[in-house]
């Protein structure tokens, strides 16, 4: 029960941060800024689920999007209006084109399913260790995707499944990201957290000292599937339209780029690293576009912002594969800060 | 008999170029432990330079292939010095995520300065055409793919087998620290290993793009994975096995593409990962390899 203080009164620095932004975009934000808003609130979920697993495990991990992608198209076939699946996907099985939720029981049966995913898929995939782990991660997130394109029955393929009614706005992503964050820093800090970490600093020395690695791995990958899988459903309610190229390699690396950058060991290396890297990825879809800069016309430039997102996996890994913060948390640096202040007096 | 011996030599000539692939993903991980994503992108520079030449200097059609193994050969060296040296000493997940970063990276640079949509690159005529084995009519391409295949394969063996580098490279696959108390430069054996694994993908990129006829920004990353996956049914790392495995893929897809019907034919990709993910669990060591314990002496 400490812990969980401790990890409440841990997130309380980065919650009253998210909770600035959203007040700001709503008072003084247009509608395009509540969507990138909005957006960065699931990156941020979906970024925090990865390092539950990720950091912890220090395992990279390339399928967590494949969870995105079956919480939102759960929530999306169980949420739809009856009279819009008629159309969109009437041979569904098991009678799901006849039935209509609201979205909070949607919601809680699609994190369900995906935790029940995850706890299959994590039996066989928390078996393996290194490049081996990696590729099993990468399988994943190929099967589900080709699942998403040829179960046409239920996913409409690779046409999108439109018309999901938009039910959740910023605050509810506020909530979602600061839940997210707690849960992560509960995880960290938690026994299990512990020694989870202690087995990807060191896996024989970790084994040796009786930590159950296949235990402590299963738990984090299905809590890390499920917290995807909330920013699945935040997206999906939020955008109204789903194809399973929203959740293939494009946002896999996105997410990766932002935890890698921040540093994964830690949930604030994840906070830091989603911020800067969805600002970059703002101002460098701005000059893809070719914008008006002091007069001078740019000219229209795509792939810039894959170009940035490769760049910063290369140049962090080379230069500082540790990320921005490596281990710390924010309270690490704000008690250092303290420590001097006491000194220097 | 005659739609069998079609079949057979197709399924030899997918297996071929998946092979040529796979052994140079294997022969990088084998010296560095690196899974070099990135390696799909050698074959969209090797055509990417086929085009440009075309496109600014118009040489004669035959000397477009040089061009294209050259350029292969040079990025795949370019990427070890630029990129992966740094990392070389980090985990074996680090170096297979700036794989994928410089995979993404070399992708959007050809999207920025040539173009998203596909371009046409010629190759010679004779490569397009047909001719007949016996009263068989084959096309030239998938005869001379097969013979290419095991003559790359035969000179790799001599390199490996006949030559120093070669013996190091060996011996750095088993014991890289030993290698290099014996005095031999480890730059130099695993810039070779990119060297050679850039020729390979240089070869297999002329044989995709006389197929396809144009070159695109993504056109290396179906090829590299179907790479991998031959790399993980052989065994990763273990050249014999990459070789086994683009052969056993080559052959597994043409035949499941002749038997399956159409409702799940989409999902053959589906199954092979499965597949893939079920012999990283049940069989680590790949089809051909040997389990190998702790302690074990091997021959």
């Amino acid at each position: 029960m400490s812990y969980l203080l401790l990890s409440a009164r841990r997130t309380v620095i980065p919650a009253i941060f998210l909770i600035l932004c959203c007040v700001a975009v709503v008072l003084f934000g247009e509608g395009y800024h509540v969507r990138v808003a909005y957006m960065f609130f699931v990156n941020l979920v979906i970024v925090a689920g990865l390092q539950v697993f990720m950091g912890n495990s220090n395992v990279a991990n390339l399928g967590h999007m494949s969870f995105a992608g079956i919480a939102a198209y759960a929530v999306a076939v169980l949420y739809t209006p009856t009279a819009l699946k008629a159309t969109l996907i009437p041979n569904a099985p098991f009678g799901l084109a006849t039935i209509q939720l609201d979205f909070v029981t949607a919601s809680v049966i699609a994190l369900a399913l995906t935790a029940v995913i995850g706890w299959l898929s994590g039996l066989a995939l928390c078996r393996l260790s290194g490049v081996a782990a990696t590729i099993g991660t990468l399988a994943l997130l190929v099967i589900v995707h080709v699942v998403f394109v040829n179960w046409i029955d239920i996913t409409r393929g690779p046409r999108a499944f439109f018309g999901i009614p938009v039910a959740l706005g910023l605050p509810w992503a506020v909530g979602a990201a600061v839940l997210a964050i707690f849960v992560a820093r509960w995880f960290r800090d938690s026994s299990d957290g512990l020694q989870l970490r202690a087995s990807g600093d060191n896996l024989l020395a970790a084994r040796s000292m009786g930590v159950n690695i296949q235990r402590v791995r299963l738990k984090a990958w299905v809590l890390s599937a499920t917290i995807v899988g909330m920013g699945g459903v935040l997206f999906a309610l939020f955008m109204g339209t789903i194809a399973p190229n929203s959740f293939y390699f494009t946002q896999t690396f996105l997410t990766i780029a932002m935890l890698i950058l921040g540093g994964m060991r830690s949930v604030s290396g994840a906070i830091t690293g989603t911020f800067i890297v969805a600002v970059g990825f703002e101002f460098v879809r701005t000059l893809e576009n070719g914008p008006e800069i002091l007069g001078v016309q740019l000219p229209t430039m795509f792939g810039l912002t894959g170009f940035f997102l490769g760049a910063i996996i290369v140049i962090f890994l080379a230069l500082r594969p540790d990320g921005l913060l490596g281990t710390d948390e924010f309270e690490d640096h704000w008690a250092a800060f303290r420590q001097r202040l006491r000194a220097r007096k | 008999m005659d739609y069998f011996l079609q079949q057979s030599l197709n399924a030899l000539s997918v297996g071929g170029e998946y092979a040529l692939l796979a052994l140079g993903l294997a022969i990088v991980f084998s010296v560095i432990r690196l899974v070099n994503f990135a390696h799909g992108e050698l074959i969209a520079l090797g055509g990417y330079a086929m085009y440009l030449s075309v496109l600014f200097a118009a040489p004669p059609v035959y000397a477009l292939i040089p061009i294209c193994i050259f350029v292969a050969m040079l990025s795949a060296v370019c990427f070890e010095r630029v990129a992966f040296r740094p990392v070389r000493n980090a985990p074996p997940t680090t170096g297979l995520l700036t794989a994928f970063g410089v995979s993404i990276l070399v992708q959007n640079i050809l999207v920025i300065f040539v173009a998203t949509r596909p371009k046409p690159v010629p190759t010679p005529d004779w490569m397009g055409g047909t001719m007949s084995i016996g009263d068989l009519d084959v096309p030239v391409v998938q005869v001379l793919e097969t013979i290419v295949t095991v003559v790359a394969i035969t000179g790799l063996l001599l390199l490996l087998r006949k030559t120093q580098i070669g013996l190091a490279m060996r011996a750095a696959a088993k014991d890289f620290v030993t290698v290099r108390m014996m005095g031999v430069r480890a730059n130099r054996v695993i810039m070779t290993a990119f060297a050679v694994s850039g020729l390979l993908a240089g070869i297999a990129a002329v044989f995709i793009i006389s197929r396809r006829g144009a070159v695109d920004p993504f056109m290396g990353f179906i090829p590299v994975l179907k790479a991998f996956v031959a790399c993980v049914l052989g065994g990763f790392g273990s050249l014999a096995g990459a070789l086994v495995g683009g052969l056993v893929l080559g052959c597994a897809e043409v035949f499941l593409q002749v038997v399956l019907p159409s409702q799940v034919a989409g999902f053959r990709d589906a199954f092979v990962f499965l597949m893939v993910g079920l012999i990283l669990v049940m069989k680590p060591e790949g089809l051909v390899g040997k389990k190998v314990e702790l302690g074990d002496k091997d021959e």
